[in-house]
């Protein structure tokens, strides 16, 4: 009497556990989601004060005047679908896996027959179906009423954004899963962690969009990942990126993430090596 | 004959350290330079484990039971020698590898903190690919052994340890696991939870033949459920073998314990009993030590019972603990400079002195 077989019949069975880490993270995740009712408040407020400075700063130009290519709706809008997608690809792997490895409970994972890359992706996406039902609906709802937000700007460019925000939260993962392993060879993880959220909160476009940038600046941001975080679904939800533009940014979009998840194997394999799990 | 379930040999661990140097003068220094030792926490440990075979692991703390344990389940890489387990290489193929052991470290819990024991169970199912029906199956088997079917639906927060425990314990095992690795799977639990763990581990090696390697400092634990113990101390095995071989070798002794009446006459400290002396240990009542390379109980027995008014009469042997505390002392004795050689029955093992103790 050993081991039973996995039933081999799907060429899908290999996805099971993760599908299984997903659902086990978002379960857990709902163990706590008192604490989250404040968070929809948290999001709108920031919404909120980046609407008024917006609003400061196009009424200097008067009325139907343009910023970096924005009109005043259209940058409220951009605001509005920004923080909401933070909403949803926000997850704090980085954070978690540290503290495994600091605390030594990467031992119970590691005794599994799992790809540990796979499974902090897997909770990541977990942590984002939850927080599209707690956070993204109620407060992109909110944000709707009461703001004037623009519709996307056709169904497909909808259907496109809601592509762009997944391979966001895809990224997000890959990104964090690689920041928490820099994290670890650390003395400060926290200190890393508030030093990613500064860089990417910039970087992705989410408070200032990309066409603010002084233009030295933005020709090197194209060629970075982070502004796929916010900017590139913004603008395709807008209708400042359709057809070939869309496509090109959404490739890049999605080979960034494949190119930050061979990161993260790399890195995970270099760590490995090196993690001493802690007591005895 | 199938080759071991698990085959070691010459494994080394060893963990660079950074000393740091006491107070403020020292904690500058370390600004700049730090001294960096090295720590041997298993030093060149070899052993098989059978398979269906329940081997007891024991040493004090910081003897590198753990780190042993570690290796060989996959999640520490060693600094050097060889481990076969399953006809796989632990820490290089721990996928594979991981699919058929079960491991219990009694400090953790691999299952969910904040929800329902049972969505750990399914997520572990999941894992290892358990069918529906198998699935259930044992998880009745479970709930008749460990009385686990009423502690599912409870976040793992709210429950006791040895509640916690039996439901790691039947985590540890719902893919039915060829090797089983308990570290410490007793530790922190009543008499009553730690008598439930142990007929639940002997029940589970009898049914599914099982490798069980146990580490535990409750030394009652390897007592009722190994036939063989590996003693390690400072990173070196000291005894492979029985338990009785390691009491008879080390400490083999016998006490007969008896209540006399009427009490002797002024109630003495000490009593003949023919060439042996009995020592009171309260009024009326004394203990004989014997010493089995030189005279059978049997003999000492007769002569008590015939000289003595032995109203009650009770042989014991020496607690194992007593006989891992005596070894440990001559362990460290010997690494005392220029100490004499092991009294007898010193293990050959315990020679040289390459290790230092980790923490």
């Amino acid at each position: 009497m050993s081991t039973a077989l996995a039933p081999a019949s799907s060429p899908f069975a290999f996805a099971r556990p993760y599908l299984a880490f997903a659902r086990t993270s978002f379960l857990n995740l709902l163990a706590y989601r008192a604490r989250y009712f404040v968070g929809i408040l948290t999001y709108f407020f920031n919404a909120t004060v980046w609407y008024y400075i917006w609003r400061a700063l196009f009424h200097e130009k008067g009325d139907g005047a343009t910023l970096g290519g924005f009109t005043f709706p259209q940058m409220l809008t951009y605001v509005a679908t920004g923080w909401a997608l933070r909403s949803f690809y926000f997850n704090e792997v980085d954070r978690e896996l540290a503290s495994q490895v600091r605390e030594g409970r990467l031992a119970m994972t590691l005794i599994k027959p799992v790809d540990i890359q796979a499974m902090t992706l897997s909770q990541a996406l977990g942590e984002s179906a939850f927080r599209l039902v707690l956070f993204t609906v109620p407060i992109g709802a909110l944000l709707a009423l009461v703001y004037p937000v623009l519709p996307p700007a056709s169904p497909a460019a909808f259907g496109l954004f809601l592509l762009s925000g997944l391979l966001s939260a895809l990224l997000v993962g890959a990104i964090n899963f690689c920041v928490g392993l820099v994290a670890i060879r650390t003395t400060s993880i926290l200190g890393v962690l508030r030093a990613k959220y500064l860089v990417l909160e910039l970087l992705s476009g989410l408070l200032v969009p990309v066409a603010f940038f002084p233009e030295p600046a933005r020709k090197i941001l194209v060629w970075l990942p982070f502004l796929h975080m916010n900017d590139t679904p913004g603008r395709i939800w807008l209708g400042l990126a359709t057809g070939a533009d869309a496509a090109r940014a959404l490739a890049l979009q999605a080979g960034w993430t494949v190119a930050l998840l061979l990161l993260g194997r790399v890195l995970w394999n270099a760590t490995a090596r090196r993690i001493e799990v802690q007591g005895g | 004959m199938s080759e071991p379930a698990v085959r070691v040999r010459d494994l080394v661990k060893t963990f660079e350290v950074t000393r740091k140097s006491p107070g403020l003068a020292g904690a500058l220094k370390g600004l700049f330079r730090s001294e960096r030792t090295t720590l041997t926490a298993v030093d060149h440990v070899s052993f098989d484990l059978d398979r269906g075979e329940m081997v007891g692991y024991i040493g004090p703390n910081g003897a590198g039971k753990s780190t042993t344990i570690k290796m060989l389940t996959g999640i520490l890489t060693p600094t050097s020698g060889d481990v076969t387990a399953l006809g796989l290489v632990p820490w290089r193929d721990r996928r594979a590898y991981t699919k058929s052991i079960g491991v219990v470290f009694g400090q953790r819990t691999q299952l969910w903190w904040d929800i329902a024991v049972v969505e750990s169970f399914r997520l572990l199912r999941e894992i290892y690919g358990v069918s529906e029906a198998d699935y259930a199956r044992r998880m009745k088997v479970f709930d008749d052994l460990l009385d686990v079917g009423r502690l599912l639906p409870q976040p793992v927060r709210k429950l006791s340890l040895g509640e916690r425990m039996r439901c790691d314990l039947a985590a540890s095992l719902l893919h039915e696991p060829t090797l089983l690795f308990l570290d410490e799977p007793t530790i922190g639990l009543d008499v009553v939870a730690k008598a439930n763990v142990r007929s639940f581990l002997k029940e589970a090696n009898k049914l599914l033949s099982t490798t069980v390697i146990l580490t535990t400092h409750d030394l009652d634990d390897i007592e009722e459920l190994c036939e063989r113990v590996v003693l390690i101390d400072r990173g070196q095995i000291l005894w492979d073998g029985s338990l009785r071989g390691l009491r008879d070798r080390h400490l083999p002794e016998a006490r007969i314990r008896f209540d006399l009446n009427p009490i002797p006459a002024g109630d003495p400290a000490e009593l003949s009993v023919g060439p042996w002396r009995a020592a009171r240990l309260s009024q009326g009542r004394y203990q004989i030590v014997v010493d089995k390379r030189e005279v059978g109980t049997a003999d000492v027995l007769r002569e008590v019972v015939r000289d003595l008014p032995v109203l009650d009469l009770a042989v014991g042997e020496p607690d194992i603990e007593e006989v891992v505390a005596r070894i440990y002392r001559e362990n460290a004795a010997l690494r005392r400079p220029g100490a004499e050689a092991l009294p007898e029955g010193g293990a050959p093992g315990a020679v040289a002195h390459r290790g230092v103790r980790r923490g």
